[in-house]
């Protein structure tokens, strides 16, 4: 808890005294919410702490010796204190006369000096909550305890609980109430018994009684009587280790006594199978343990991007390779002309094989990054660039040396398209831009579809109109195709209950896409899009609802 | 078909209290201490009587009660000090006439009652001063609140001081009632106000740390956007979370964070003070509850009266605000029993609001299942709440399918109660336990543990929608004659107004070691004769070593013995080992063999003698013990690491801390050769101090002691207290609430969002208060706003746009619903539909960005946002991008 505990004591010759207090030091803060918005000044402040500490107590701890008996004492001056650390949050609970971080002296000074002497408790044994935002907030429980010494046979303490949150105090009432009760009680008991104990052996009611008054030694004897200890009140020789540990538990306890449990979203299913394709190739690379093996991973880079997680954004991250390179969907789409974009990026959403095929790969990689963007990571299976044809099945981003040849199976094939990159002779000398792709490169687009691709799918004519216009950064046209991914990936969704999982017929499927929103012009598009995306659900998703499905029985049909 | 559908039924409310509650339970007390007068009793409810007696004071009254709030709304409508005047003028002429009050002998502990409000000493601070008492006996709980008070300007040349006007009709009220008056014997003679060690605002520049300002500003200034990556994505739940526990950290010092110079406001521009004449004043306010005499009801209501606290507070301003103005009010009125009468009468109107609202808080009725928190506690039920849910809302649906009533709600319960957010922000780990379920956040469950906050404050934020930026907090009223429908209609609203669920952990009952006590066995037989000295620290390497090995205890013997905590062995080892502490409980003895392994294990092959030693300590028996205690943590032998160097932790468990134990080697070593050294640390003062020295910093590590805790769902919490049933009465705390007439909503409202923009339970700065008001019998949406006063035809509040997203979602909701899909993933359905929303709001924040004026159609056509989904979209995006707020305004 964000609180510190302090046992005060009335000092019947020097007044209201801190005698022990316990704080807790958390880590520096931990995970700011993000970079850059941590509380501005807190490392200086951090500095000026521990400049101040050393000062300030020892300042402190001067003066107050120079005014202070056995009974104002917990600690002797040369102890270094005690200190617990919870491993598991780093919080350190520490221990001293007085605490140690120099702003919290005078708010504990003031705790104990209103608790003990300003305000009022009725029966003076009790807890009393006060504060006020200035001064902190100060949950405080006084009582007395046995000292067959003091006058009226008893001294007068306090433990206060001092925290800035006061709403977070009054909340703790009952459990700090009914923990230090606990303590005091322990304490209360274990000093009676000393008190007993030493009444036995020498009856201080008779002594006083019998001895004479004298007002020029009076002063004197109670001044020597006034210095006895808690400890020696108690006869507990560990008291002050003892109290550490049941403070810092006080601390820690209060502090966790009620958690929450927040939810936040499912992950995306982006997110799922970029975690799956990690442990699988994690299960692969242990497999090969030892063996060269970094060469045929397939997807270095989208593995590594579970990490960042920014996968989606991701175009600028190229392998070394120099070159030119295509920055956006938006720059493909100005380098390519629409209509060849469009015809591209129909057949990228539809799931055909898209073939590049020229002699720069960084150029088609750079490609295939930007294309990526368009599909769901577990619908994207790319060879970059590859020596020989790749089958379909094998991937549908497949980057070619200009010299490969394609077979005809897959040329004379509607499912797929060829893009070749051809070096455009440069007649100048003069350097060009590597942004200037087109003076580069010429690229010619074939496949042997005969649909048109230019009704649907919705989803590519919303990319579109975001592509065309101007005024939207790359960054609001990523995050719109996002919401368009997710959007359309949710229709998968339903579409993958619906059909798979549950297996409703022809009639019903029109129904759901009717409400998914999938029906209308380009229909034909969309449901070969949605198929196409289904199979680049994640496996857990996928699991999931077959096995929910035979646990909750026959909720359809 | 599915049978479990035709079962359900609306919700059934449930009662909150156990008990009846009696309003007479609740005394006010308005004290005054005054430099030069002392104390005075300016309001005692015990004290007053009704002359008509056929009626009790109580709020019951319906005169009362109707009376104070016809009250209430003229005056929001004119500046304070005419509609006073006018107000009691024209009561005078009132056809009710307003029940006279008389004065009785004081209470006996009114003296008393003006100590514990003051205290002994009066202190210097001006701000205003919180207190809480329990007094035993008879039981009551009292809540105190101290102000100083202000003056009015001094500009104007009115003749009227305010001291002169104030105090003729404060001594004629005392004067009519003689015996009232405390006089100032009761000031006690030690009134010279206690300079406190206060920190100066001055000192705060001098030292350079720059607290206050930081911190606050970062309260009130948005954060800084999270950038259009998704990677930084972290919800404003967490980052209200942990700029709480930042705000509220100790480790800053005090920092006063807003709102500290609330005083009693007695200024009115009709009576102007004389600066001359300004004296030390404060006023306190005092409620003092009765505490029901059965155990289990009095346990209930103070949990309920704590956790419940920030409520009670909020209250108690609005209680003060009255008494404020009845004292403004009543120093106007010459004729003297008359100014008495009206001030009686307005405080105790006050005080029967007062009466009436925690009533009200205590015992309406509340939803008895929330189907939010419901599903993420019992995950069991998942799937019959799913469908119940679905079913209720199909039918709302049908219900309200012309005015798309459902969908207008929906849109403004979206709109405000803003906490569903953070429950669909796509989570970036990998689901742990069942793949599609939500993850419960582990950066906030981190965050929890290492920087502690309040969750009961966390929660209040979450229903009252508090995340975004500038914070708005809302509330839902639904009203209707129809109680079923509108029972409905909360259990529908149930799953969208969101919130954290709370687990509390207590310990069991009957536990007998209590980390509480720090003397728990050396109880039995302290025998002064035989102990050892006072300060030998003999715990600091025994404690070390526990603590050292705490981790494979844990592990071993968490299994071995179920229930047992290792800690209660620390507590055995921390006590008197001379005790004669007759049973060592079953645990510890069962522990000891498999300790002895450990410390031995610990202390390597050259240890013997210590891991006999620690043994015994265990066994609390050997008469060894003495020596090799003491032989261990002799202060006067410093561990000096160095030394340590040659002995390496080659025994050791894992979770054994290497230097630590290095330490702890040496210490042995060093006992080993200076063998009789009890006398050594027989007294502190002998003890070579210059070992210590002020350079020795490193404290003495104990282990941290816990206990086992019981975890169960927590009771008095926000989320099952503020989600209200269908109410008899409009309530101004409830999240949701549903009522049959809106006809004290109306009365109350604008009043209780302006007092909410000025006194915030919530307990930091609010912008704007706001209510959403769906009426079930005109099937109409309003939503009423604290910063809007007049709205055209009488009408509390503008109506709701129909976002066409939201709209879509529920249709395409409850058609899959409809067409037999399974309820679960209907339900899960729709949480996707909610992220989609979210993932617009991010476009949106994003398209904002470096924007200066909005285009809608550009909107529409690139984003798909109409322009009816935006203040939707504006107020999701204004949780992850503040500036989105400042762009749109």
């Amino acid at each position: 808890m964000n609180a510190l505990v302090a046992l005060c004591h009335f000092c019947e010759l020097h007044g209201p005294r801190t005698l022990f207090c316990t704080e807790a030091l958390h880590p520096p803060s931990p995970s700011p919410p993000q970079p850059g918005s941590a509380i501005p000044g807190d490392r200086d402040r951090e500095a000026d702490r521990e400049g101040e500490g050393l000062t300030m107590r020892a300042n402190s701890s001067a003066t107050q010796r120079a005014d202070m008996c056995e009974g104002c004492r917990s600690l002797p001056a040369s102890h270094p204190g005690f200190v617990s650390v919870d491993s598991e949050t780093g919080i350190r609970y520490l221990s001293h006369q007085h605490p140690r971080q120099p702003q919290l002296f005078s708010v504990v000074r003031q705790a104990c000096v209103r608790s003990l002497s300003c305000e009022v408790c009725p029966g003076r044994e009790g807890p009393i909550f006060f504060g006020d935002e200035q001064h902190g907030f100060v949950f405080s429980h006084t009582f007395f305890i046995k000292d067959s010494l003091a006058r009226g046979f008893q001294r007068w303490y306090s433990i206060v609980v001092v925290a800035m949150d006061r709403i977070y105090l009054i909340n703790s009432w009952p459990f700090l109430l009914r923990h230090l009760r606990q303590t005091i009680q322990s304490l209360q008991d274990t000093a009676l018994k000393v008190f007993d104990n030493e009444q036995c052996v020498c009856p201080q009611r008779a002594v006083r009684m019998n001895s004479a008054f004298s007002p020029a030694v009076f002063p004197h004897q109670r001044s020597g009587n006034a210095a006895r200890s808690l400890t020696s009140l108690t006869q507990h020789p560990n008291l002050w280790a003892s109290l550490h540990s049941s403070f810092s538990w006080l601390l820690k306890a209060c502090g966790s006594r009620l958690t929450e449990k927040l939810l936040e979203g499912a992950p995306t299913e982006d997110t799922l199978v970029l975690i799956e394709r990690q442990t699988e190739q994690e299960e692969e690379m242990s497999g090969w343990e030892g063996a060269e093996g970094g060469g045929s991973n397939p997807q270095p880079s989208q593995s590594e991007s579970v990490h960042s997680k920014d996968f989606q954004f991701d175009d600028g991250r190229q392998e070394d390779l120099l070159g030119p390179k295509f920055k956006s969907l938006r720059h493909l789409r100005q380098v390519l002309g629409a209509n060849d974009f469009r015809q591209l990026t129909w057949h990228v959403l539809m799931g055909n094989q898209v073939i590049w095929r020229g002699a720069d790969p960084g150029l088609i990689q750079s490609a295939f990054n930007v294309l990526k963007a368009l599909l769901p990571v577990g619908c994207v299976r790319a060879v970059s660039y590859s020596p020989h044809y790749e089958e379909a099945y094998r991937c549908n981003f497949l980057g070619l040396s200009p010299d490969v040849p394609i077979p005809a199976h897959v040329s004379s094939s509607e499912f797929s398209m060829l893009v070749d990159v051809h070096n455009v002779e440069r007649g100048c000398v003069n350097p060009v831009s590597d942004d200037d792709i087109l003076s580069l490169y010429q690229f010619n687009i074939s496949s042997a579809n005969t649909q048109p691709t230019d009704k649907g799918p919705t989803l590519l004519n919303k990319i579109e109109v975001a592509l065309s216009n101007g005024n939207l950064s790359v960054e609001v046209v990523s995050l719109c195709l996002l919401c368009l991914k997710e959007e359309w990936m949710n229709k998968v969704k339903v579409l993958f209950k619906f059909s798979k999982v549950d297996g409703r017929g022809k009639e019903d499927t029109q129904k759901v896409l009717a409400l998914l929103g999938a029906t209308g012009p380009g229909e034909e598009d969309n449901v070969r899009l949605l198929k196409f995306w289904m199979t680049g659900l994640s496996k857990l998703y996928k699991s999931h609802l077959m096995t929910s499905t035979s646990n909750t029985g026959s909720s359809a049909s | 078909m599915n049978v479990l559908i035709t079962v359900t039924c609306v919700s059934l409310s449930f009662s909150w209290a156990s008990a009846e509650f009696d309003l007479a339970q609740i005394r006010l007390i308005v004290y005054q201490d005054c430099e030069k007068r002392g104390r005075q009793v300016l309001f005692d409810s015990k004290a007053i009587h009704k002359l008509d007696t056929s009626e009790p004071v109580t709020c019951k009254n319906p005169i009362v009660t109707v009376s104070f709030i016809l009250k209430t709304a003229d005056e929001t409508k004119t500046p304070p000090n005419r509609s006073g005047a006018c107000h009691i003028g024209s009561q005078a002429g009132d056809k009710d006439k307003p029940p006279s009050y008389q004065y009785t002998r004081p209470a006996s502990d009114v003296n008393m009652i003006g100590e514990m409000m003051f205290g002994s000493v009066s202190m210097s601070y001006k701000g205003s001063t919180l207190k809480i008492h329990h007094i035993r006996s008879p039981p009551q709980l009292m809540v105190s609140k101290v102000f100083s008070t202000r003056f009015g300007s001094s500009t104007s040349g009115s003749t009227n001081t305010y001291v002169s006007c104030f105090f003729s009709s404060v001594s004629r009220l005392q004067g009519l009632t003689s015996r009232f008056q405390m006089g100032p014997h009761f000031c006690r003679s030690h009134s010279n106000p206690v300079d406190m060690p206060s920190r100066g605002h001055s000192e705060d520049g001098d030292s350079g740390i720059a607290r206050s300002a930081s911190l606050s500003s970062l309260l009130a200034t948005p954060l800084p956007s999270p950038g259009s990556s998704f990677s930084s994505g972290l919800s404003s739940s967490y980052q209200r979370r942990w700029l709480r526990s930042q705000a509220t950290s100790l480790q800053h010092g005090p920092m006063p964070r807003w709102n500290t110079e609330e005083m009693f406001n007695l200024s009115d521009e009709s009576c102007n003070s004389n600066p001359a004449m300004i004296q030390r004043k404060k006023i306190a306010i005092s409620i003092i509850i009765s505490l029901p005499e059965r155990e289990e009801e009095n346990h209930n209501f103070q949990e309920f009266f704590f956790s419940h606290f920030p409520l009670f507070e909020s209250h108690m301003n609005k209680l003060k605000t009255a008494i404020e103005r009845a004292m403004i009010v009543c120093r106007r009125i010459a004729e003297s029993s008359q100014r008495v009468q009206v001030y009686l009468c307005r405080v105790m109107e006050a005080l029967g609001e007062f009466r009436m609202t925690v009533w009200n808080l205590y015992m309406a009725p509340r939803i008895s299942e929330p189907v939010w928190l419901s599903m993420i506690s019992q995950s069991t039920e998942r799937n019959l709440l799913c469908q119940r849910f679905l079913k209720e809302m199909s039918l709302l649906m049908e219900h309200g399918a012309k005015s798309q009533f459902l969908a207008a709600l929906l849109t403004a319960v979206l709109t405000h109660h803003l906490a569903w957010v953070s429950t669909v922000m796509p989570s970036s780990l990998p689901p742990i336990k069942s793949a599609c379920q939500k993850p419960a956040s582990q950066t906030v469950d981190l965050l929890a543990k290492s920087h502690p906050y309040n969750p009961l404050w966390a929660q209040l934020g979450d229903l009252y929608g508090a995340l975004g930026s500038p914070v708005r907090v809302c509330r839902t009223v639904v009203v209707g004659r129809k109680r079923e429908l509108v029972q409905r209609v909360l259990y529908v609203l149930s799953y969208f107004i969101r919130c954290s669920d709370l687990q509390e952990h207590v310990q069991p009952q009957g536990q007998m070691d209590n980390p509480a006590s720090p003397c728990t066995s050396q109880t039995t037989d302290p025998t002064p004769e035989k102990t050892c000295p006072p300060k030998p620290d003999p715990l600091k390497p025994t404690a070390c070593v526990i603590g050292t090995s705490e981790k494979a205890l844990n592990s071993d013997l968490g299994n071995a013995i179920p229930g047992t905590s290792v800690e209660q062995n620390h507590e055995i080892l921390l006590t008197d080992t001379n005790s004669t502490s007759p049973s060592p409980s079953s645990e510890s003895t069962a522990v000891r063999p498999e300790f002895t392994e450990m410390g031995q294990e610990c202390f390597g092959e050259d240890s013997d003698s210590v891991g006999g030693g620690l043994e015994h300590i265990l066994a609390n028996q050997s008469p060894l013990l003495h020596r090799v205690q003491f032989h261990i943590g002799s202060p006067s032998e410093t561990a000096n690491d160095g030394q340590a160097g040659g002995l390496t932790g080659a025994g050791c468990g894992r979770g054994l801390d290497r230097k630590l134990h290095q330490r702890l080697l040496s210490d042995i070593r060093r006992k080993e050769s200076s063998d009789s050294a009890l006398g050594d640390s027989d007294d502190e003062e002998t003890s070579p101090r210059e070992l210590y020295g002020a350079t020795e910093q490193n404290e003495y590590e104990l282990p941290l002691p816990s206990c086992q805790v019981e975890s169960r769902a927590s009771v008095n919490h926000f989320g099952h207290s503020l989600l209200g049933g269908y109410c008899p009465q409009y309530m101004p705390d409830f999240a949701l609430h549903g009522i049959s007439s809106d006809l004290r909503l109306k009365q109350c409202l604008m009043a209780d969002l302006e007092h909410t923009v000025l006194h915030p339970a919530l307990d930091e700065p609010v912008a704007e208060a706001l209510c959403i008001v769906a009426d079930t019998d005109r099937l109409s949406v309003q939503v009423v706003t604290s910063q809007r006063r007049v709205c055209e035809g009488g009408r509390l509040g503008r109506d709701v746009m129909v976002s066409n997203l939201v709209h879509t979602l529920i249709t395409s909701v409850l058609q899959l619903f409809a067409l037999n899909i399974a309820s679960d993933f209907c339900v899960m359905h729709l949480e996707d539909r909610l992220q989609e929303v979210y993932f617009k709001s991010r476009s949106l924040a994003e398209y904002l960005r470096g924007q200066t004026r909005v285009h809608v159609k550009e909107l529409g056509l690139a984003l798909g946002i109409e322009s009816s989904d935006i203040p939707l979209l504006a107020a999701v995006a204004s949780t992850h991008s503040p500036y989105v707020a400042q762009i749109l305004l």
